[in-house]
């Protein structure tokens, strides 16, 4: 567990602390239905014994007993319902702000972190906080509401009954400190079982072709057998321990009723009218004990809190939003980029990827970015797009620094085609639509064309609404790349990046591709950065200039008309 | 067979230790009951001025309820951590035989973690469905037989007891199984477009839209709650019913008090509450059993699918000779779908080295299928050492083929226990042997704990290169005369890509090489180069 973890929980169970007000009132309210119906029944069974008043009495109670049970089985409903309401609302502000989060850093600020681990933060860890909020949070205060509501009955009604109800109450959390074990004891170490148990599952279910393609299936299945026992022998020794804190609870709710049963055991026969107190003291020892009993059964919520919040606490604080110290209108047609003496490192400690760099790329210019990777081409993107600061020196469009501008207007100039396009779930339109939802028809079957991606489309079934991604029309590595081209050309923005557009294409492909680039790249002031021989010649037909990033590694900069 | 009959079947290889679990757990309420019985009976004589005894059993069944509980406790979490591991094991074989070589080989790698997490589901039917049920069961008899002997009429209280313990129980189900469709489809879109905005981070703050996607992703989010929120409605609506059940029947018992049973009301009210306190949840466990049928419907299908090329019954014996001849193959994924190649022919004689080229989805990886009798040919035959491959079982003859791909695996384990699956029996110098062989000896000699040190999760991070260099050093350990490796290098930068070629040519010296790319870095020293495009291999200038 790191070191924000802790205050982290900590602050979660404030917040839900403060959430349950209502859910706890209502538990407390059933369980004065509870003691109004152990009274109840109490008396009733007085009177079927003949010690009490006459039949008039008996039907006023059963009446009542019977208001109390509906009563409490509506409030219990409610209870459970609103109890519910404390998780969803408890998730949809994790995840909100989970979200937040992630997407306001970008894809510079989770470096190293893959998409669908963060993914699983977003959905799946989320989920595991409901147990936390919806039971563990109202049943720890249930455990002590409801003990001191029936505890304070029994005293008014009969002090020496109501100490021994305290007094078995004490018992339990004494019992387990003297144990020296602690109620969670059990539930955590069987909780840290399965959770070693389902991880090993789950590496060893992942690589199961990589075992069947080695002919080792049987033994592994063996050795998954064998870790399993292990830790079944190893958890047991834990469990058998620890189960004694449950069979505290047991002992204090069977020594609390003998013990009162035997409290009247001396005055019954001298005093018959103790009769209905006597019943009402025994009926009430369930009612005591339930609450705790309940927030034994939700212990392992707890415990799944602990899994995930390590997850949540790494989590970076969101980004400050710096208000522009200087908002400039930059010309939506047309820009110039430029490079000022940048110097940029990841991290502190090691050496830094541009020392110095500096060039100017003018409006409707091409510039080739060439060098082996890790020479510092994505970082050269990264810096464009605004997702990392340069260290030393700037970065600005049309002679205005790049933080200076207001975000928003930043994005709207900047165009950018990757490696691999990402494909979100969604038909063909939706996906070259993200670029500009407000397009109009005509802009869209303009991106649709200028892409090239007309001929698929028609030769598709539904056309432009043909669903992609899982399950649905898997596109080709270049059709992927043309739907990018597309998202460009409706975005229309003047500064056009890309980022190795045709590494992972066939020749054949590449070329096609490298043929609608051009004509996206017209009137655009462009950065290309490429490995590929047959782009950059593609770079240099239209004129672009070059900056080679391992020539000028430690050199300040030249540019190099090629 | 019902697909929950069948897991249940399979927790019946621990009926030892369920059954002692279970009579524990029954001995703990019959304990229970009696306490509560005792004291009811006791306190009844006493207020009716019969002069009676402490009963001496008081005491007794009030120890032996709490001993017998821990007994049960512990007993139960014996029968279920059994339970769990054979569900496991059980699961493993059955993928391990069935189409699991395959679903890997297809990046299915979510569909195997969401059976994962299916499997944790059904250790919750057993913990808190199977064992509570059969606990009611057997409580049911007893409960009778208890109330039997005081009063004849005080029988009617069962009525509710078996309403709640049995009825509720199984409406509950019914509505959690209409539910969990719903809910399953809703987590599924929210995954997806959580997936969605997180994958394509980079897109979406180029194309601003940040707000699009938490919207989209807050309106899974509604739906799904939305579909958890009815079946909460409903589930706390049974409840309810079940507490009004209990409480209707302790009224019933008082009722039979006033037509002349007063001893037995008292104790019928007495044993009600205890008991009533045992199947209460049992709605809501009838709310997971239904939850979990689609569950142990993907479990038992996907165990139970069978091998998806089927060994022969009488296999011919393995050729001494190692050369491969596709002859005429011809294979489709299914009827409806097109052929990926119609006459397929290639020869790999032994020793040769060979690669065959092409884009993503001309059908290279359905070749190294083919070889590993993962699919089997429509038409046509291939043949190792002359002995057609169908006449072959699949393990002996993948002994002969090391096969690498892009979705090799490497375990959360020891570097150890990742290399001695290549062979078990390989000894330390013939492990650094291969890590040498494949380049990384290096790397793992400057890790603090060698060749000890745990992988993923926690442990040692290798970078990709590494990564994949390990899973070389694997493979060759295999020893296997034929080398297939299908992408090695899917993911990694040219710079690396180009090394890890570098030193496969020398590590795989003397062994038959097939190389499946999608293109060439020019470092790979081989015979042939095969472009594989429209379902043919052409000859490509190498």
């Amino acid at each position: 567990m790191s070191r924000q973890t802790k205050p982290w929980i900590k602050a979660e169970q404030k917040l839900g602390f403060r959430a349950a007000r209502l859910p706890v009132a209502l538990g407390a309210v059933q369980v004065v239905f509870g003691i109004v119906q152990a009274g109840c029944a109490a008396r009733l069974l007085a009177a079927v014994l003949h010690l009490a008043r006459g039949g008039g009495t008996a039907l006023l109670y059963g009446v009542l007993f019977a208001a109390a049970a509906l009563a409490r089985a509506y409030t219990q409903m409610q209870a459970e319902r609103q109890n519910f309401e404390l998780g969803a609302a408890a998730r949809r502000r994790l995840r909100g702000n989970v979200l937040s989060v992630l997407l306001a850093l970008g894809p510079a600020g989770l470096r190293g972190r893959h998409s669908a681990d963060l993914a699983a933060t977003a959905v799946d860890r989320v989920e595991a906080m409901d147990g936390f909020h919806a039971r563990w949070i109202p049943a720890t205060q249930m455990a002590l509401i409801g003990p001191a509501l029936v505890g304070l009955v029994a005293l008014l009604v009969d002090w020496r009954s109501g100490l021994i109800l305290l007094v078995a109450g004490m018992f339990v959390p004494f019992a387990m400190a003297v144990a020296g074990i602690g109620a969670g004891v059990a539930a955590k170490r069987q909780f840290v079982a399965m959770t070693r148990l389902q991880v090993r599952f789950l590496d060893r279910i992942r690589g199961i072709s990589t075992i069947v393609l080695a002919g080792r299936a049987a033994d592994e299945a063996r050795a998954l057998g064998a870790a399993a026992k292990e830790l079944r022998e190893r958890t047991m020794r834990v469990l058998r321990v620890a189960f004694l804190s449950s069979t505290a609870l047991d002992l204090a709710a069977a020594a609390a009723l003998i013990f009162i049963v035997l409290r009247f055991v001396p005055v019954m026969h001298g005093a018959l009218g103790l009769a209905p107190v006597a019943l009402f003291m025994v009926l009430l020892v369930p009612e005591f004990f339930a609450p705790l009993r309940g927030f034994a059964v939700v212990y392992g919520d707890r415990m799944a809190v602990e899994a995930v919040a390590d997850e949540f606490s790494a989590l970076p604080p969101a980004p400050e939003d710096v208000p522009p110290a200087d908002i400039r209108a930059v010309a939506a047609h047309g820009v110039t980029l430029a490079f000022e003496n940048v110097g940029f490192a990841w991290d502190e400690t090691r050496a830094p990827v541009l020392r110095d760099l500096s060039f100017k790329v003018g409006r409707g210019e091409i510039l080739l970015l060439t060098g082996a990777s890790g020479a510092g081409k994505s970082t050269i993107m990264d810096l464009i797009l605004g997702f990392i600061a340069p260290q030393d020196g700037r970065v600005t469009i049309n002679g205005a620094a790049l933080e200076t501008l207001v975000p928003a207007a930043r994005t709207r100039m900047l165009g950018w085609i990757g490696q691999k396009p990402v494909i979100f779930a969604g038909s063909i339109e939706e996906n070259i639509r993200f670029a500009r939802p407000s397009a109009s028809e005509e802009e869209l079957w303009d991106a649709v064309r200028h892409a090239h991606l007309e001929e698929l489309v028609n030769t598709l079934p539904q056309g432009l609404k043909t669903p992609l991604g899982e399950g649905g029309f898997g596109l080709s590595g270049g059709q992927a790349q043309r739907v990018a081209i597309a998202r460009a050309f409706l975005k229309d923005a003047p500064l056009l990046l890309l980022d190795e557009p045709t590494a992972h294409l066939d020749p054949a492909v590449e070329r096609d591709v490298l043929e609608s680039l051009k004509h996206l790249a017209a009137g655009r002031t462009v950065v290309l950065a490429t490995h590929s021989t047959m782009a950059m010649d593609f770079a240099k037909s239209a004129g672009a200039r070059r900056v080679d990033l391992d020539a000028l590694r430690y050199a300040s900069w030249r540019s190099v008309p090629v | 067979m019902n697909p929950m009959i069948r897991i249940v079947s399979l927790w019946l290889r621990e009926a030892g230790w369920l059954l002692l679990a279970l009579l524990l757990a029954l001995s703990a309420l019959v304990a229970g009951v009696a306490l509560m019985g005792l004291s009811g009976h006791y306190l009844a004589l006493s207020l009716l001025g019969i002069a009676a005894a402490v009963p001496a059993l008081l005491p007794f069944t009030g120890t032996a309820r709490v001993v017998l509980r821990y007994l049960e406790r512990v007993m139960s979490h014996e029968a279920i951590f059994r339970a769990l591991a054979d569900l496991r094991v059980w699961l493993f074989r059955g993928l391990a035989a069935s189409a699991a070589g395959g679903l890997g080989f297809r990046r299915a790698g979510d569909a195997l973690a969401r059976l994962v997490n299916d499997v944790d589901v059904l250790d919750g039917v057993f913990l808190r469905v199977f064992v509570p049920l059969l606990g009611g069961v057997l409580l049911l008899p007893i409960l009778a037989w208890v109330l039997a002997r005081e009063s004849l009429p005080a029988l009617l209280v069962l009525l509710p007891f078996l309403a709640v313990a049995f009825i509720l129980p199984w409406r509950a189900a019914r509505a959690a199984r209409a539910n969990a469709a719903r809910a399953g489809l809703a987590m599924a879109s929210l995954r997806s477009a959580s997936l969605d905005a997180l994958h394509g981070l980079r897109e979406v703050k180029i194309f601003a839209a940040e707000g699009r996607m938490l919207a989209e992703v807050q309106a899974r989010e509604a739906d799904l709650l939305a579909a958890q929120r009815d079946l909460v409605w409903r589930g706390s609506a049974l409840n309810a019913w079940a507490f009004i059940l209990a409480q209707g029947g302790i009224l019933l018992a008082i009722g039979c008090g006033f037509f002349g049973a007063p001893v037995a009301a008292i104790v019928a009210v007495l044993v009600l509450v205890t008991s009533f306190e045992t199947v209460l949840g049992l709605p809501r466990a009838g709310l997971l059993y239904g939850q979990s049928a689609a569950a142990a419907q993907r479990v038992v299908r996907a165990a139970e699918a069978g091998p998806p090329v089927p060994d022969p019954a009488k296999p011919a014996a393995m050729p001494a000779r190692n050369n491969i001849v596709f002859e005429h193959v011809a294979f489709r994924y299914a009827e409806d779908r097109p052929f990926v190649f119609e006459n397929l022919s290639l020869q790999l004689p032994e020793g040769s080295r060979t690669a065959i080229l092409g884009p993503s989805g001309a059908g290279k990886s359905t070749i190294a299928a083919l070889l590993l009798k993962l699919i089997a040919p429509v038409r046509g035959q291939i043949r190792l050492g002359g002995v057609d491959i169908s006449t072959l079982p699949a393990e002996a003859l993948r002994h002969r083929i090391a096969y690498l791909g892009q979705t090799t695996h490497l375990f959360a384990d020891t570097i150890r226990n990742n290399l001695l699956l290549g062979d078990p029996a390989a000894d330390e110098a013939r492990l650094w042997a291969a890590l040498e062989a494949a380049q990384v000896a290096d790397v793992v000699r400057a890790l603090p704990e060698g060749l000890d040190s745990w992988l993923g999760e926690g442990g040692a991070t290798l970078s990709g290169g590494q990564g994949r260099r390990l899973a070389l050093a694997r493979t060759l350990l295999m020893d296997a005369p034929i080398l297939l490796l299908d992408e090695p290098c899917a993911g990694l930068d040219a710079a690396t890509e180009m090394e890890f070629f570098r030193v496969l040519n020398s590590a795989t010296e003397g062994r038959t090489v097939l190389l499946i790319l999608h293109r060439l870095t020019g470092v790979e020293q081989l015979d042939r180069i095969w472009r594989l495009t429209g379902g043919a291999l052409v000859a490509a200038a190498g």
